[in-house]
């Protein structure tokens, strides 16, 4: 049983660049996508919370914020809370998603009950919450880094097949969150598409005016599901300090927040495809080092630039008219929705 | 026996002071057409509104089988049994048929359910509907029908259909009411909502009237008058065929637009002009009558330079227009008064004097090179302000909270003062008051007398007949028959505007 | 029940009396968490107060700190009048930087004014050119440009960490320690720029070129045919369109015009602070995301953004000097965030009216019969 329930560990989940497993399994290409769908976890996390606020209409330039008091919380539901180690863990992943929840529930407040401008109030809140705001702050006024975090995800070896070649590190040998990122792909893609509340989100994102003429309570759709928007992106950072760097430091999140935003384009509002970019950005991130680990010349700045070349690329394509009424945006996505006085 | 719906003593007011309603009493027997009729801005879709729970009354309520009800959301009122076809569709673009009338309901998504349900409802009622299609791909009847499929698939015991035979041909229309019928026969009301008299004799059983916001009698219409009903309308005896306005001066030689086999497609890719010829002459106004939605729109937005025309060629004062450009359009001698008078044709927020400018802002005297001379600016919108009679607190004033009549008067004086060779007013005096309207209509008439060639767009014969030298009609995006105003009958017209060609055999 | 009915007309005291509750409200809120945190807000925003504007030499680094700032702030404002989300000021002020170390680099052994006119011209163009790349998506592609210009930023960072760590560019100090660590080759000592005495403060060029391009904003959208068009295609875009103004290539001017702006920035902070190109710390100060936060304070105002520049310059003036364990890091960005927040709602309720509406009670017995009043 010991390898089966590797839940909370001081060892880490991150994989080792420059060799890990055996045989095939060292080779270039599971290396990297070993790393992609690592780094990929909390991009996906936070771009399926993205996509979900995005889908009811809502604009959330607040991301990086959110991701940031995730961590914030995760870090120290980590140190302070007592117990067995996986009961600490449970708790910090828990803080993150409620710290994530309550800021999205500002910028909520504000862009519908206010109507307030989505994109300044997104912004305020990332200045807010941000490496130069309230998450250093409490950090600091928790003394957060003190010491590196003692209870961090850890992998499990889903039944000893780990060592598969290929599939066995990719698949069987991940930790928690991302195991939790692949359920919810699936879980939000069933939701979107083949449940009646998805339909409705999808209404209310596409044209709240006929939401609410059938009934559908545009509002409650919108506030709901950017808090959980929030709760997610809260999830997502605190990958960051559970599993990527055991050691806070301000603004640990690295910018993460604005590449999910963009991810969740790529990903045309769909889980699936949001899964398959957050990998791609997540390999990027690490390929230039990974390659030059091994000897290869490639400048990592081209690399790293290449997954927002080809967001661009992607967003104009779906720009087209051709492609707006097929793949595009929710059509309301960020104007507010405002009933005439009743 | 208790009425299916009514509505006692309804008020409803909106900020700013506008009253849109005021103690409107209505009451719809089951199985019965009852028609709401009355001229744009009489309180028709507010009250249509109210008794489907989008607005609350400020004073009154409504009544469902005789019982008081206060719907505090639209899903009270879908669920109490009212539906509602509102003029401007709610429906999701994107999304399929069956996906539209599954939207609101409760309980776990069935697809395959949906779509049956569909095809059954169309099949029982005559509303045949692919379920599977999307929504941008059906033409603007088949969208309708889902609207009504909507309706009935949460078994709507009170359907309210608002102005539905604007964007239906005549065929569709018969089809329509023949629906109707099936539903009234099981024991269903309708509440048919319109400003056409005819119609509302073809398809309604009672008339209620509707004019500034009062209810102002409800008649049978086996037993009432189209006279009395138009006065009931207008408020006073109205002469019920036109005639045509005096002018100074017989129209010219000069053709100052001439549009030759323009073809067009319209948003939805749908053919929506197909080879349209037309020309007006120097001070004169041609006069081109359709029900809306035949292509009217897509033609004035060719001309103005605001839509690409897939064939043919449009020459304003001789310069040919090659790919669309208002300005070029401009600059060659158009003026143009748009349908959509707040949005295509003034920025509503800006000031008066500064929509007054648009056209002129780029020019001297307004302009000083890159500059703008604010003073002049503002001498100038005195100047047309009091040439034009605009009632405005001032200059300044927001134009958006002016009425209606003043807003035209705002566009045709930005248009007029630019010394147009063409003027193209569409739809000019909708929802205008009387007093407004008489004064719009004095305006095009003395352009017209000034030179200027006017093309008229109107869905309203009286106004065409009253105007025009020349009449024309367009429908489904061609131009059946140009014909002098002296040889044009209107009943001949009114046949012509509903698509039957025989008539226009005989006219021209 | 309440309401929020929106007001019709807006009370011209509302105008000043908001903006200014807010701000109070939110220095109310931070001293909240100060004290629940256990330390004395009011001391903690005297420090502030002190460090950010009244100590000797203060207000000088203040306008340091706030000519970034001021640059980023008139590049988002004039851009957000017209309904054109520029979020790309970022990466619009590395591509300043870049353009103008690069001339700077050239002819900095020359005459100053030259010096400065050459960097100035530089940084401008690269900003407006790099912008005008996500104007053109948006202008004739129809492309949203708040995702183009944030990609942007990440391409004008890599560019910018290419140019010095990733190759051996004209950029790149080749001798000295350059040869083992990467480092950009700084401005010669006559190519700095020269700050002016104004009694007590010290005045750096960078910033008295930001509020000259600040009135020259101002005059800009106030008194030009193109400032007119802004506000057109700002409120009704089709009407612009039929009246003839071309709003593509406004839009497409503008956003150039905004990266220019933002180009200057990032020019006179080559010129005024750092003499050098320095995309490790160029990455940290995120100048173009609170340049937005500087422009909605301003409330899109362009001589209004030169003193919500200053204010949120002395904010991180202060926070910066006074960063160590007696004080609280991250205060700053946190007054910041929330100031903006509060004056963010409190617009709001300028907008609206609270109205009480009774609830509507229906009562039976006082319906009227049928037939009454038909």
């Amino acid at each position: 049983m010991s390898g089966l329930l590797v839940l909370a560990s001081t060892a880490g989940a991150a994989p080792d660049l420059a060799s890990s497993g055996r045989g095939v399994n060292s080779n270039l290409f599971v290396v990297i996508a070993a790393s992609a769908i690592f780094y990929g976890t909390p991009l996906v996390l936070a771009g399926l919370g993205e996509m979900l606020t995005e889908r009811s209409g809502i604009l959330n330039l607040g991301l990086e914020g959110m991701m940031l008091m995730g961590a914030v919380a995760a870090t120290w539901g980590s140190l302070n809370v007592g117990g067995p180690g996986w009961f600490a863990l449970v708790a910090a992943l828990v803080a993150a998603m409620v710290a994530g929840a309550l800021v999205a529930c500002v910028h909520a407040v504000l862009v519908i009950g206010f109507r307030v401008e989505q994109i300044v109030s997104g912004l305020a809140i990332t200045i807010l919450a941000g490496g130069a705001g309230l998450s250093s702050y409490l950090a600091g006024s928790w003394d957060l880094s003190r010491g590196p975090v003692p209870h961090r995800l850890g992998r499990f070896d889903v039944l000893g097949l780990g060592d598969l070649p290929v599939v066995g590190p990719l698949l069987f040998r991940q930790n928690l969150l991302t195991y939790a990122s692949w359920l919810l792909v699936a879980a939000l893609w069933w939701y979107l598409f083949r449940t009646r509340r998805g339909l409705h989100l999808r209404a209310v994102g596409e044209s709240p005016a006929t939401a609410d003429a059938m009934g559908i309570p545009v509002e409650r759709y919108r506030y709901g599901h950017t808090i959980a928007g929030g709760a997610l992106a809260g999830l997502g950072g605190a990958f960051f300090p559970l599993a990527i760097i055991p050691l806070w430091s301000d603004g640990l999140t690295g910018g993460r927040g604005w590449i999910a935003l963009a991810l969740v384009i790529f990903g045309f509002w769909r889980p699936e495809l949001i899964l398959v970019g957050a990998y791609l950005f997540g390999a990027s991130a690490s390929l230039g080092l990974t390659l030059q680990a091994r000897g290869v010349e490639v400048s990592p700045q081209l690399l790293a630039s290449l997954p927002y070349l080809l967001t661009i690329v992607v967003l104009v394509a779906v720009s087209t008219g051709w492609a707006r009424r097929r793949v595009g945006a929710p059509a309301a996505l960020g104007t507010p929705y405002e009933r005439e006085s009743r | 026996m208790a009425p299916a719906l009514a509505a006692r003593g309804v008020t409803k007011r909106f900020p700013g002071g506008v009253v849109a309603n005021e103690a409107v009493d209505l009451d719809v027997a089951p199985g019965e057409v009852h028609a709401l009729l009355g001229e744009n801005g009489a309180g028709k879709s507010t009250l249509s509104n109210v008794l489907t729970g989008l607005y609350r009354p400020d004073e009154g309520h409504v009544e469902i089988d005789g019982n008081p009800v206060a719907f505090r959301s639209p899903r009270d009122a879908i669920e109490a049994g009212i539906g509602m076809v509102h003029q401007h569709f709610r429906l999701v673009e994107t999304f399929t048929v069956a996906e539209n009338v599954a939207l609101g309901r409760r309980g776990p998504l069935a697809r395959r359910a949906s779509a049956a349900l569909v095809r059954d409802l169309g099949d029982r009622y005559g509303l045949p509907v692919d379920p599977s299609a999307r929504i941008w791909q059906l033409s603007v009847g088949e969208q309708q029908r889902v609207e009504i499929l909507k309706a009935l698939s949460r078994d709507a015991r009170v359907l309210i259909l608002d102005e539905p035979t604007a964007v239906l041909t005549p065929h569709e229309a018969e089809a329509l009411f023949a629906v109707l019928r099936r539903m009234t026969g099981e024991g269903r009301s309708v509440v048919f909502i319109s400003h056409k008299l005819d119609e509302v004799r073809a398809v309604a059983d009672r008339v209620t009237v509707l004019r500034d916001g009062r209810a102002e009698g409800t008649r049978l219409l086996a037993d009432a008058t189209s006279r009395e009903l138009a006065r009931l309308m207008v408020g006073r005896d109205v002469v019920l065929s036109a005639d045509r306005m005096p002018r100074r001066r017989p129209p010219g030689d000069e053709v100052v637009l001439r549009v030759h086999g323009v073809e067009a497609a319209g948003d939805r890719g749908e053919p929506a002009l197909r080879g349209i010829d037309l020309t007006v002459h120097a001070g004169e106004v041609l006069g081109i009558c359709g029900v809306a939605g035949n292509g009217q729109r897509e033609l004035a937005e060719v001309i103005a330079g605001g839509r690409h025309a897939t064939a043919g060629t449009v020459e304003i004062a001789g310069t040919p227009m090659g790919r669309p450009d208002p300005r070029r359009a401009h600059r060659a001698g158009l003026g143009i008064i748009p349908e959509d008078r707040l949005h295509t044709g003034l920025a509503p927020s800006l000031p008066v004097e500064d929509n007054l400018a648009l056209l002129a802002h780029r020019h001297p005297p307004l302009a000083a090179g890159p500059f703008v001379r604010r003073r002049r600016l503002r001498e100038r919108a005195r100047a047309l302000i009091d040439e034009f009679d605009i009632r405005t607190p001032g200059p300044t004033t927001p134009t958006r909270l002016l009425s209606g009549g003043n807003v035209q008067k705002v566009l045709l004086a930005r248009e007029l003062s630019a010394r147009p060779r063409v003027l193209l007013a569409a739809s000019p005096t909708r929802g205008l008051d009387v007093g407004a309207i008489e004064t719009v209509r004095d305006l095009i008439v003395s352009a017209a007398d000034d030179g200027v060639g006017v093309l008229l767009l109107s869905e309203d014969l009286d106004e065409i007949l009253s105007l025009a030298d020349r009449v024309a009609v367009i429908y489904e995006g061609r131009i059946l028959s140009e014909l002098d105003r002296a040889d044009a009958d209107v009943e001949d017209l009114g046949l012509l505007m509903g698509g039957d060609l025989v008539a226009g055999r005989s006219a021209s | 029940m309440i309401r929020l009915e929106p007001r019709v007309e807006r009370p011209r005291r509302l105008s000043v009396l908001v903006p200014l509750g807010s701000v109070v409200v939110a220095l109310v809120l931070g001293g909240v968490i100060v004290a629940l945190d256990g330390a004395d807000p009011i001391a903690a925003y005297e420090r502030i107060l002190d460090r950010g504007f009244l100590a000797d030499g203060a207000l000088s680094a203040t306008l340091i700190a706030a000519t970034p700032l001021l640059f980023t702030g008139l590049a988002a404002a004039v851009a957000f009048r017209m309904n054109v989300f520029n979020i790309g000021g970022e990466g619009q002020f590395v591509m300043g930087a870049v353009g103008a170390s690069a001339a700077g680099l050239a002819v900095g052994d020359g005459p100053l004014a030259v010096t400065v006119a050459a960097m100035l011209l530089a940084g401008a163009a690269a900003g407006a050119a790099w912008a005008a790349i996500a104007g053109a998506l948006r202008a004739w592609a129809n492309t949203n440009e708040i995702i183009t210009t944030l990609m942007l930023n990440y391409l004008a960072a890599n560019l910018a960490e290419y140019l010095i760590f990733g190759s051996k560019s004209y950029w790149r100090q080749l001798e000295g320690t350059g040869l083992m660590f990467p480092q950009g080759r700084p401005l010669v000592a006559r190519a700095f720029w020269p700050r002016y005495d104004l009694g007590p403060v010290e005045v750096p060029l960078g910033f008295a070129i930001g509020v000259a391009v600040a009135v020259g904003l101002a005059v800009l959208l106030r008194t030009t045919r193109f400032g007119f068009q802004v506000r057109v295609i700002a409120d009704e875009p089709r009407a612009a369109r039929f009246a003839g103004i071309r709003t593509r290539r406004a839009v497409f001017v503008l956003l150039a015009l905004s990266g220019a702006v933002a180009g200057l920035g990032g020019a006179a902070d080559v010129g005024d602070t750092r003499h050098v190109l320095d995309p490790k710390a160029l990455s940290q100060v995120g100048y173009g995301y609170a340049g937005i936060v500087v422009a909605a304070l301003a409330r899109l105002n362009p001589l209004a953004v030169v003193l919500t520049a200053v204010l949120m310059g002395g904010l991180a003036n202060a926070g910066r000097s006074l960063q160590g364990p007696d004080f609280p890091s991250g205060l700053v960005g946190t007054l910041q965030g929330l100031i903006l927040l509060c004056v963010l709602a409190g617009e709001a309720f300028a907008r609206y009216r609270i109205r009480r509406v009774p609830r509507v009670a229906v009562d039976p017995e006082a319906a009227d019969p049928v037939g009454a009043g038909a």
